[in-house]
């Protein structure tokens, strides 16, 4: 980063998601091009237009007490599961030393949604006098990044991004800034999303942004920049990731799996819903500002890739404006196909991908991508996962409803 | 747990009701409460308290004024639902 007093790096990572639990099982089928979208699991299914989502297969008593789990919304069970794993993956000891100088960026659209339609529930339908004690506790948006700061003891900076779709790859954008300023040496950055609620649901569908359903394999329903898609498919899980600057990484002898070279944020301001190149494009040039690397370096890009006919025109055409004739050297390929949008943990879950890509030097397919979109004109590595000789510098990119885009930079170490 | 009945329920009925109310959320051992066990000691704070309560109101039909949630043991929460099943159950 230019005017890096530290440079950051990412020890450990911890994942819960509709396509795995775990980075072994994410990183079969991420490169398998499974889907994990499926009919909804719920009572409600019958009353809804669009009945497909992406669930996380997470179960929290597998994880946690009772007297644990009862007091956490499922936005914080797994925010708070994916971090323990995250931390266990960086082989990293929380101790009285470190605990003032570690902190919690979390990024959640939605916070305790289920929590908030529980007691809406309870009052307005079943006709209750009162809600349950912990109610408040359990929505708060900043609920799962306190939780995790309990669990550690950790008293350094907590804080929770709310910015939709982009909130979990603000989180990590920020939480590098506080390394690299020297206000953290570690930080567990990430996000967490769980809105399958009846109500979200039903909220989404009247956006008429959800895909509609594949008649012959409802998991390939979402098709990101083919020209049969229809929308996003809804999803949920958390994805959370160990941040520590370099010298710290060094001094305990941690993996590295890569550098944070670079974080861009801005705003589209053009409208609430749709997106803008003019955002998208100062979105990825400021990464690549911060990250002081030109154009031609990128060589793989994690794209928001919805799978609305919008976002995706949008994108590919922000991202020829910025890379030029470069977009068409390098790969881009979607995930949402497979994992569907995680909302407020989406840029996170696309980090760790992104991730597993750069220390594969294989880059995830865009599945379900049967028939080309001449105005989506790229490489979108399209169904098949694509294994290349050498992967040095990647980028994920994140893009929201309310404009706030992310983009997060990421390069194998170089210590030249 | 056993079905609230008409009847106004006795201490040692109450008793039993709360202890299995923190067993089962604490995930502890029903038979190693008893009445004069300290709820702290038990591993409950005071949110988990007024989760209990919450219970117990739901349980026994009562509402348990703010100013006297202030309880120690179980037979504390005990005597109070059982003061307010007498007066609110009436």
């Amino acid at each position: 980063m230019v005017n890096a007093h530290k440079r950051v790096v990412i020890t450990g990572m911890g994942v819960a998601s509709p396509i795995g639990n775990g980075l072994a099982e994410l990183s079969e089928q991420v490169f398998a091009g499974v889907s994990g979208i499926k009919k909804i699991d719920a009572p409600f299914v019958e009353q809804l237009s669009c009945k497909l989502a992406a669930q996380a297969n997470f179960d929290p008593a597998a994880h946690f007490s009772k007297h644990t789990y009862s007091m956490l919304d499922r936005t914080s069970q797994m925010a708070l599961h994916t971090s323990i794993e995250a931390v266990k993956h960086a082989g990293l000891s929380v101790n009285e030393a470190l605990q003032p100088r570690m902190g919690v960026y979390l990024g959640t659209g939605m916070g305790g949604a289920s929590s908030v339609e529980e007691g809406y529930v309870r009052l307005f339908k079943d006709g209750a006098s009162r809600l349950k004690p912990f109610t408040v506790l359990m929505s708060m948006n900043n609920a799962a990044a306190s939780a995790i700061a309990l669990e550690f003891q950790i008293t350094g900076p907590n804080q929770t991004f709310s910015t939709a779709c982009s909130s979990s790859a603000v989180a990590i954008g920020e939480a590098a800034r506080l390394i690299r300023h020297g206000y953290a040496d570690v930080m567990l950055a990430g996000g967490a999303e769980a809105l399958l609620t009846f109500g979200t649901i039903k909220a989404w569908e009247a956006l008429r942004t959800l895909a509609d359903e594949d008649q012959i394999d409802v998991s390939r329903s979402c098709k990101p920049f083919s020209l049969n898609r229809s929308g996003l498919v809804l999803g949920e899980g958390a994805a959370m990731l160990v941040l520590e600057s370099l010298e710290h990484a060094q001094a305990r002898g941690a993996t590295i799996y890569a550098e944070l070279s670079g974080y861009g944020s801005a705003n589209d301001s053009d409208h609430i819903t749709q997106p803008s190149v003019k955002g998208q494009s100062a979105t990825m040039q400021a990464a690549l500002s911060d990250a002081d690397l030109p154009p031609q370096a990128i060589e793989y890009i994690n794209a928001h890739g919805t799978g609305t006919v919008m976002n995706d025109i949008t994108e590919t055409n922000a991202i020829k404006q910025v890379f030029g004739e470069h977009a068409y050297k390098l790969s881009v390929s979607s995930t949402k196909g497979a994992h569907g949008h995680l909302m407020g943990a989406a840029g996170a879950l696309e980090a760790v991908i992104t991730l597993l890509a750069l220390n594969s030097n294989t880059l995830p397919p865009t599945i379900n991508l049967a028939q080309p979109d001449p105005a989506c004109d790229l490489d979108y590595v399209p169904n098949t996962a694509k294994t290349l000789p050498s992967l040095d510098c990647v980028m994920s990119n994140s893009f929201a409803f309310g404009g706030t885009g992310a983009a997060l930079i990421f390069k194998k170490l170089s210590l030249k | 747990m056993t079905a609230p009945s008409n009847t106004t329920p006795s201490l040692e009925e109450i008793s039993t009701v709360l202890a299995k109310m923190i067993a089962d959320k604490m995930e502890i051992d029903v038979a190693t409460i008893t009445p004069t066990s300290n709820l702290t000691e038990l591993g409950l704070d005071s949110l988990d308290t007024f989760d209990i309560i919450f219970n117990a109101e739901d349980h026994f039909k009562i509402k348990v004024p703010n100013d006297q949630v202030n309880i120690e043991t179980l037979q504390d929460v005990t005597a109070l639902v059982h003061k307010l099943t007498l007066s609110q159950q009436s």
